[in-house]
């Protein structure tokens, strides 16, 4: 395994509106491993994800973030994905007027003319989407539907899964992926991100809940608390924050 | 160009122009209401946010340019580049005049168009002094057409190829054309019509089409209007609809410099509905506004209307948008929405909502917005590693596009988006996406 850290998070402070909300928060991640961030609600869990995909409405107010040993925190969100940064969204944008086909597209052929590849047509494409759609129960019309358009929470969340896959990103940050899911999407959604798992590639799962993580088992557990982690452990430590929640954490008691 | 003026050209003009009897009565009944109501200005509440002064100083011709001219005087890339399908059936419109059909684009089986005579008779059984008082440039166009189609499909006709009408505009740069277009649909009939303003050069177009469904009958009529930029559009769409009858009209401008389209509808029976779609791209000093009027006259009848514009430097876009719903309407559904990109802190938005409601039961929706692009859709796009200008573009895009997928034409669908895409800037990003 390399030990270089794919991703190095170093005392990261950010705000929206001169509220803070990430509070120094330290975090290496090295390649073939999976992280889950756990932490109750408002504890700055999906504030840390999209800054690191680069959304401009959190200030980064100090710290700093290197990704693959370049300054990932001076990139646009557009170079971040080209570099093979992928963020699944908690709450997926629905886009009327653009359909999927054209969004996948268009983000795999982004990220082949930065790699210097040449662009995918569209025989190619369809034979690269096959079995990923199938894998992830999305049937054919969905191809000719805008962006998640009407979709259900599950499709939409598998749909984002779907985009992971065509990408192959080198490190995926998943936003509450697993909320809202139902027992059969929730293992359709965790066959995709296993069929990712690499030793080159990394993944950090953000959760609120645990029972992603009986099926994605994370290599580190991280609990993130008033914007920073507070405790880090391995998949027992996802179990006893289910069985306990997290107040033992915030008062202090029985804590080890 | 003023009422004196005009007046005084009509009444030199008259024996030249009326081919019979009913259009010479038509014509100065048209005249007479014209020089009592003259061109509407800004001070008329209808009026108050498009001013007709370029049109009036253009010195336009009134009178239509020389007759004769037949489609094989029309230059052949042009039409084939106006083409929706090379066999499709066409009518041609030059200088407001319908030019003679060639065989090879021959009507579609159960379309009939009826001579001259019968058409006038027609308008004058139509015409009324209503109608010219609110819209005067309907007087102009019934005083100067030079002829008027009228297009019949009788009872229980089911035309299943579209029509596809090609305005050319004038003949030259003053011309002016004012076609006059009434169709009328039996019951139980259907019939798409696609009218398509293509004017090359300048000059003003001043279209007048009268539409009449009989119960049961289903209108589609696409309006794309592609006109040079200097051209001037002003036009009016008027479409009465007996008890159940159905029409679906969609709007596309993406020319012209100053563009005023009036749109009646009068939903007189039970049952009657209408759906409205309309996208327009105003940039460059154009000018667009759409104004339009649903009358729920009876019980039970539907209205559904989206507009969206995309306005960017230095353009205009207008909507007002009147919905009446009459006393005794009861069950009336009107939904009403106007949305608007301003690209530009160089471009302007007017946008009106107007309803007006005399009975209780009804359940009424509108919505007028104008705005920027949705900042979690760009960052969305921009994750997937599209970069900001392409996102931008293609946002823009899907704004219009979310209407444009509603084209029931797959030829015509095709034409209207590559050409919004064409217009659009940075198209050549993501254009390739389509």
């Amino acid at each position: 395994m390399d030990e270089t850290p794919l991703l190095q998070i170093d005392n990261l402070h950010a705000a929206v509106e001169d509220r803070t909300i990430l509070n120094g928060v330290n975090l290496d991640v090295r390649p073939g491993t999976v992280h889950a961030i756990m932490g109750p609600n408002g504890s700055g869990k999906s504030t840390l994800a999209q800054v690191l995909a680069g959304r401009d409405t959190y200030a980064v107010t100090g710290g700093s973030v290197r990704y693959r040993g370049m300054d990932l925190l001076d990139m646009e969100p557009e170079e971040r994905a080209r570099e093979g940064l992928f963020l699944a969204f908690q709450y997926p944008v629905e886009i009327p007027g653009v359909n999927n086909a054209y969004l996948l597209k268009a983000a795999l052929n982004a990220q082949r003319a930065s790699n210097g590849r040449e662009q995918v047509d569209a025989f190619e494409f369809m034979k690269l989407i096959k079995d990923k759609m199938e894998l992830m129960r999305i049937s054919k019309d969905f191809l000719n539907r805008s962006v998640n358009e009407g979709f259900s929470g599950g499709e939409k969340k598998r749909n984002e899964i779907l985009q992971m896959l065509v990408l192959e990103p080198t490190l995926a940050v998943l936003d509450e992926t697993d909320s809202g899911l139902d027992v059969d999407a929730l293992k359709v959604v965790a066959t995709g991100i296993n069929s990712l798992r690499h030793p080159e590639r990394a993944a950090v799962l953000v959760t609120h809940y645990e029972r992603l993580l009986e099926l994605v088992v994370p290599d580190y557990v991280h609990v993130l608390s008033e914007g920073r982690i507070v405790k880090s452990g391995d998949q027992k430590l996802a179990r006893t924050l289910d069985e306990r929640g997290y107040d033992w954490l915030r008062d202090g008691t029985g804590g080890p | 160009m003023n009422t004196a003026e005009l007046r005084a050209v009509f009444d030199a003009s008259l024996d030249r122009l009326a081919g019979s009897d009913d259009s010479r009565a038509a014509r100065r009944q048209a005249m007479a209401a014209f020089a009592r109501h003259g061109f509407p200005t800004r001070r008329d509440e209808d009026w108050k946010y498009t001013d007709l002064k370029p049109i009036l100083t253009g010195r336009f011709d009134p009178l239509p340019g020389p007759a004769s001219e037949d489609r094989r005087q029309v230059d052949s890339d042009r039409l084939s580049s106006l083409e929706l399908t090379p066999d499709a059936p066409q009518l041609l419109f030059a200088d407001g005049r319908r030019l003679a059909n060639e065989d090879s684009h021959a009507l579609p089986p159960g379309v009939e168009i009826s001579d001259q005579h019968t058409a006038w008779q027609r308008i004058r059984s139509i015409q009324t002094d209503g109608q010219f008082r609110e819209y005067p440039l309907s007087a102009v166009n019934t005083a100067f057409s030079p002829d008027c189609t009228l297009i019949r499909v009788g009872a229980n006709v089911d035309v299943s190829q579209p029509l596809h009408l090609i305005y050319l505009g004038g003949t030259a740069a003053n011309s002016t054309a004012q076609s006059r277009l009434v169709i009328d649909l039996g019951a139980n009939s259907r019939l798409c019509v696609v009218q398509h303003f293509a004017a090359h050069i300048g000059g003003w177009t001043n279209s007048v089409t009268q539409a009449s469904q009989e119960p049961g009958s289903k209108l589609t009529l696409y309006r794309l209007q592609e006109h040079a930029e200097e051209h001037f559009h002003t036009e009016l769409l008027d479409v009465r609809l007996a008890r159940d009858a159905a029409a679906r009209l969609g709007y596309v401008d993406l020319g012209g410099r100053l563009v005023r389209n009036d749109l009646r509808v009068h939903l007189a029976e039970p049952g009657a509905s209408c759906d409205i779609t309309g996208v327009f791209l105003a940039a460059r000093g154009q000018h667009v506004d759409n104004h339009t009027r649903i009358d729920h006259i009876a019980p039970h009848t539907t209205s559904d209307e989206a507009f969206r514009g995309i306005v960017g430097e230095r353009g205009r876009g207008v909507f007002n948008g009147k919905v009446v719903v009459h006393a005794g309407a009861n069950g009336t559904d009107a939904r009403q929405s106007s949305d608007n990109l301003l690209l530009s802190g160089r471009g302007e938005v007017d946008t009106k909502p107007e309803l007006e409601i005399y009975t209780d039961d009804v359940k009424c929706a509108h919505g007028a917005t104008v705005g920027e692009l949705d900042a979690e859709q760009l960052f969305y796009l921009r994750s997937r590693g599209m970069d900001e200008e392409t996102a931008r573009g293609l946002l823009v895009f899907a704004f219009a596009n979310d209407l444009l997928r509603r084209i029931e034409l797959p030829e015509l669908r095709r034409r209207v988006v590559t050409a919004v895409a064409g217009h659009l800037p940075d198209h050549e990003h993501w254009g390739g996406l389509l």
